[in-house]
């Protein structure tokens, strides 16, 4: 559709790479900003706090990733700004919370039952109140989503208080075989929580490409991305497959929010901090494309860690923002074009 | 109309108080139509009493002097809902609470809650309904936002406001005359957070010369820093480095303590609120950086009693300079005990807080020539509460722009799994450990 | 052209008669009841400025707090740290926040950013001021701006007393203008081009219709029209900061009574923040001061937006043309 069109006119104009601006721009940056780079490099703890900033970019861009694919793959499915995706985050760190703490079992265990119920959560909401918007503008499908979030975090501070909870494991620091936790390279620290939640994200996210492109259901959800209609006149149950995409997209925040909940403190407004980045995410690794999102969330973490270092004083949002628009502009269909479309 | 019932009731309470009676009921629906009814109705006070003072008020009509105020209502102004509904509910029961308390035969005090739910512009709608509907005074609001919107609108409707919690030097001003603060503004806390921390140095023997200071990146922070900041350079304390977050989106902060780490400071200062704090002080416990101690200056989590809980390990020996109960004293602990059983959470000091705040404008409302707005004000910024709820050196009294005069923070640490008050000496409840960080032990 | 006309003059009628009797409300409503109408009268004027760019030229704009914002700011800075009146910033916040729109607007369609692209590129633009505006330290940063209180009321200052009903009228005043502009807009021949480009933008490419620059005038206007009521804002409650004025729970504000009422028509926006604003005092009323039924829930925190937020979606389901739009519509046929 547009997208397309705007790629074909600006293919017309731009010969060279777009990818080579990226290159061009982070030369720019590190010429910029030399000062700072080389007061980095030139000390043993300023590359410490270098190695540091890359390594903790990588790790928070991986739950950044996480948490953007079943957003991902809401938004490229159904094309619904899901602003309630975040909400829905909390929700599913409420459950775990609560699970855990009323049978004492092991909060990672609790993968295998929040995802779950976070899938029938997130499809009854889809039959009971998307599926009747679909076909409508924009802005209601925004409201509908955003109406939802008040609705859920709202209802969590009825049920359980503004209380800050947090579950964090007895075996998070301790050595654990050969491995001392929180783990020491180069003097840079990494914990094992993080990097389980990195690893998470990894496994989500081959799993869920498997599943969108090795499944009957996974490629029925591929083609009503690409086209519903064509779908329903393939034979394709078109709002089940819907019902089924949304509960997915809120299961994989759900695993999201087990994975993330060991580290963060829990409130019912924590899960909305991580909407506008997903939706940064999304755009930049292609809408429905899983794999799009955690490369973009690697991207997203990077960039606030380096840029944090390479602009201190300044916000760590402002240059995501900078990137959004730019890929925006220049490459709308994402980093690595649509996956599911 | 009105006003005329209130100077009789309060001339009757003049009366009685003289006379040695133990006073008299001033409940509206005791106090009917026409003043001179006004003390027939009462149901503690002598009959003889009332009649008398009823037959004054009469004589002395409007003269401001031998009237007073019996029927006060308060309305309390906080964020019940949103991210900051925890301390915004406490600090509405602890208002309810202290009404409770306080209302005494002749002073009957009432609260109407309203939720600003954290918008200035909400809590203005709401403050102003509260007005509309009877309002003599106002408590709140936590946020600096709001509190500034209420600030405005209790100078300009002639209802004084007392800030429970609030840290914005701005808010307060000679200008206006309505407003007053219990709590240690951001110059306050800053201020004292430098000239305890040269405490700790000079305890320890060897001063405490460079600090890398953390700090969220509202106005909350940067107004603590710049305060802290200024005084430090008195104190002969050098900051190293200055290192902002956003409180409401931070998810890590390990580079942050690697920069730290590679200052080498003596101390690491930290101002924020609760989850950031928690944070920080967790990925201290994993980085270990070479430091002396870590110190909050009016941080939002090291004083709270939940902190060592949700950070077992990475809490000990934590300092916080920070507003607090005191807990030396029994009335505090009851008032916090009673709390905790009707409430089922642990009070926290912003709740104390407004539970203070409720009993300014209680104390002021005994001396004040009516419960009118204005008159309300001219007695509050008269009023002396003595034996202060928070550790302040004296009682509170309040200065020209409304600022509480003895507003001092205390210096706390988390010792054994609880917080407890270390300095200064005279509201010490252990010893103070220092250097400490939780990872030396 | 002459039918145009007669629907322009029709609905000024309408617009006039409505005013006239819009204007007795300080009569009877006092207090907060009073604040409760300018709220409404606010939420109504950025509804009817998001209106025309997210409805008639149907770009949704996600980001309109960029607009209020420098409407807002541009009015405190000036009045604050020079002492200029807010109607004079009101002028120049409206062409700053024209100007702003013109340049993120003619960069979005040259990229040819749509839906919900369009939407998010808004939302960046809105998040980008906000942090460049909380960095500033001569607009006090994150402390925001705090009108200072006058002796005396004064017209030119546009500040008066609590009990004084001017906020009202003004408001009032602002609101009837800028519904007065979207009639003249909607009836002009420039609205039919704006609408046109909206319904078939080749089609109106082949008629001769520049999309560009109608979809870029339009985003102009619309801001223009929405920073006014940013600077009246700033008036009403005395006070701004960069959350309150640039913040993404503004964008949503904002578009929320144009929505509610119904997008794309005249009078959707004021019906929306007729409905929406009051609603909201209702909810947290009904929590305050429950009926007997409800007596288990008295001051639980949380409950009036969750009621809050199942009426918006019942609205959002069951009329998805909006209040306005739909009966509009049912109307008609």
């Amino acid at each position: 559709m547009s997208r397309t069109e705007a790629t074909q006119t600006l293919r017309t104009r731009l010969d060279i790479p777009r990818w080579s601006w990226g290159v061009v721009v982070a030369v720019l940056v590190v010429v910029w900003r030399w000062a700072e780079v080389s007061e980095l490099a030139a000390s043993g703890p300023g590359r410490t706090i270098a190695l540091q900033a890359l390594l903790t970019g990588l790790l928070i861009g991986g739950v950044y990733g996480l948490v953007a694919m079943g957003l991902s793959l809401i938004f490229g499915v159904l094309e619904i700004i899901n602003f309630a995706h975040g909400a829905f985050l909390t929700l599913a760190m409420y459950v775990t919370w609560l699970i855990a703490t009323t049978t004492g079992i092991d909060p990672y265990l609790t993968l295998l039952i929040t995802p779950v119920i976070m899938f029938v959560v997130g499809a009854a909401v889809q039959r009971v109140v998307i599926s009747p918007a679909m076909g409508q503008p924009l802005e209601n499908q925004l409201l509908l989503t955003f109406a939802l979030a008040i609705l859920i975090e709202n209802a969590l501070l009825l049920v359980f208080a503004a209380n800050p909870r947090s579950v964090r494991i007895p075996w998070a620091s301790a050595a654990i075989g050969p491995l001392d936790f929180p783990l020491r390279l180069g003097g840079a620290i990494i914990e094992l929580p993080r990097i389980l939640a990195f690893l998470g994200g990894l496994v989500i996210a081959g799993g869920l490409f498997a599943f969108l492109n090795r499944t009957r259901t996974g490629t029925a959800i591929r083609a009503v991305g690409l086209n519903p209609t064509g779908a329903a006149l393939v034979g394709v149950p078109v709002g089940r497959i819907q019902v089924m995409t949304f509960g997915i997209g809120t299961a994989v925040a759900a695993a999201a929010g087990v994975l993330v909940l060991p580290f963060l403190t829990l409130e019912p407004t924590t899960g909305a901090q991580f909407n506008i980045l997903s939706f940064v995410i999304v755009v930049l690794g292609g809408l429905g494309n899983v794999g799009g999102a955690l490369v973009g969330g690697l991207l997203i973490g990077l960039t606030q860690e380096l840029g944090g270092l390479l602009f201190p004083g300044q916000s760590k949002l402002l240059p995501v923002f900078i990137i959004f628009i730019a890929t925006l502009f220049l490459k709308p269909e994402g980093l690595f074009g649509g996956g599911a479309e | 109309m009105r006003r005329t019932r209130f100077l009789a009731v309060g001339a009757a309470l003049l009366l009685v108080a003289s006379c040695g009676g133990d006073g008299t009921d001033g409940e509206s629906e005791t106090a009917t139509d026409a003043a001179s009814e006004t003390g027939a109705t009462t149901e503690s006070g002598s009959a003889a009493a009332t009649e008398s003072g009823s037959a004054t008020a009469t004589e002395t009509g409007g003269d401001a002097t031998a009237a007073g105020c019996t029927e006060l209502n308060i309305g309390s102004v906080h964020p019940l809902t949103g991210g900051l509904a925890l301390d915004g509910t406490q600090m509405d029961d602890a208002a309810k609470m202290a009404a409770e308390d306080l209302s005494v035969d002749g002073l009957s005090i009432t609260i109407s809650s309203a939720d600003s739910q954290g918008e200035p512009e909400i809590g203005q709608t709401e403050a102003q309904r509260l007005i509309q509907d009877g309002a003599n005074a106002l408590v709140g609001t936590y946020q600096s936002a709001v509190t500034t919107n209420l600030a405005t609108l209790a100078q300009r409707e002639q209802v004084p406001l007392v800030i429970d919690v609030a840290v914005d030097d701005a808010i307060t001003s000679p200008d206006n005359d309505f407003v007053f603060r219990i709590q240690p503004n951001a110059t306050a806390m800053g201020t004292f957070g430098a000239q305890y921390l040269a405490a700790l140095g000079e305890a320890s023997g060897e001063p405490v010369e460079t600090v890398v200071y953390m700090h969220d990146e509202t106005s909350f922070g940067t107004s603590v820093l710049a305060a802290f900041k200024a005084e430090a350079s008195n104190v002969g304390i050098e900051i190293l480095e200055e290192i902002a977050y956003n409180p409401f989106e931070v998810q890590d902060v390990t580079t942050e303590m690697q920069r730290v780490a590679a200052q080498e400071p003596d101390v690491l200062v930290v101002t924020g609120y609760y989850n950031d704090g928690v944070l920080v002080a967790e990925t201290a416990n994993s980085v270990q950086p070479n430091v002396r101690a870590i110190v909050g200056v009016a941080q939002g989590a090291y004083d709270l009693p939940q902190f060592p809980t949700d950070a077992p390990d990475a809490s000990t020996g934590i300092f916080d300079s920070n507003y607090h109960f005191d807990a030396t004293k029994e009335r505090v602990q009851d008032i916090r005990s009673r709390f905790e059983e009707a409430n089922g959470d642990a009070m926290r000091t912003a709740a104390v807080l407004a539970y203070q705040a409720v009993e300014v404008i209680a104390t002021a409302a005994g001396q004040a020539a009516s419960c009118d707005g204005a008159d309300l004000a001219a007695a509050i910024q008269d009023v002396e509460v003595a034996e202060p709820l928070l550790t302040f050196p004296g009682p509170i009294t309040f200065d020209d722009s409304g600022e509480n005069e003895n507003a001092q923070p205390v210096l706390m640490q988390v010792q054994e799994g609880e917080v407890v008050q270390v300095y200064p000496e005279e509201f010490a409840e252990a010893e103070l450990t220092f250097p400490a960080v939780p990872w030396q032990e | 052209m002459r039918a145009r006309l007669a629907e322009a003059q029709s609905q000024l009628l309408v617009l006039a008669a409505m005013a006239a009797i819009l204007a007795t409300v300080p009569l009877w409503l006092h207090g907060s009841g009073r604040t409760v109408a300018i709220r409404v009268l606010i939420s109504a004027g950025v509804g009817v400025g998001w209106n025309v760019m997210g409805g008639f030229a149907g770009q949704f704009s996600f980001g309109h707090a960029a607009y209020f914002g420098i409407g807002a700011y541009t009015g405190a800075y000036l009045l604050v740290s020079h002492g200029i009146s807010p109607w004079i910033g009101m002028v120049v916040g409206a062409v700053l926040a024209a100007g702003f729109g013109a340049l993120t607007g003619w960069l979005s369609f040259r990229y040819r950013l749509r839906g919900a692209y369009f939407a998010l590129a808004t939302f960046a633009f809105a998040e980008m001021l906000r942090l460049v505006v909380q960095a500033q330290g001569w607009l006090n940063a994150t402390q925001g701006l705090q009108v200072p209180v006058r002796p005396e009321s004064s017209w030119w200052m546009m500040q008066f007393s609590t009990t004084s009903p001017n906020y009202y009228f003004i408001g009032l005043a602002l609101v009837v203008v800028l519904v007065a502009i979207t009639i003249l807009l909607v009836t002009s021949r420039r609205g039919m081009f704006i609408v046109a480009v909206r319904e078939d933008e080749e089609g109106a490419a082949a008629a001769g219709v520049d999309g560009t620059a109608n979809k870029v005038a339009a985003v102009a206007l619309s801001g223009a029209m929405t920073a006014v009521m940013g600077t009246f804002f700033v008036q009403v409650f005395f006070f701004i900061d960069p959350e309150l004025a640039f913040g993404p729970a503004e964008s949503v504000a904002i578009l929320l009574p144009a929505v509610i009422g119904g997008t794309g028509t005249i009078w959707g926006p004021v019906v929306g923040a007729l409905i929406l604003i009051p609603l909201g005092e209702w909810t947290a009323g009904i929590v305050r001061d429950p009926p007997a039924f409800l007596d288990a829930v008295a001051g639980r925190s949380g409950l009036d937006l969750v009621l809050f937020a199942i009426l918006l979606i019942l609205i959002l389901l069951f009329l998805p043309k909006g209040v306005y739009g739909s009966l509009a519509h049912r109307w008609r046929r």
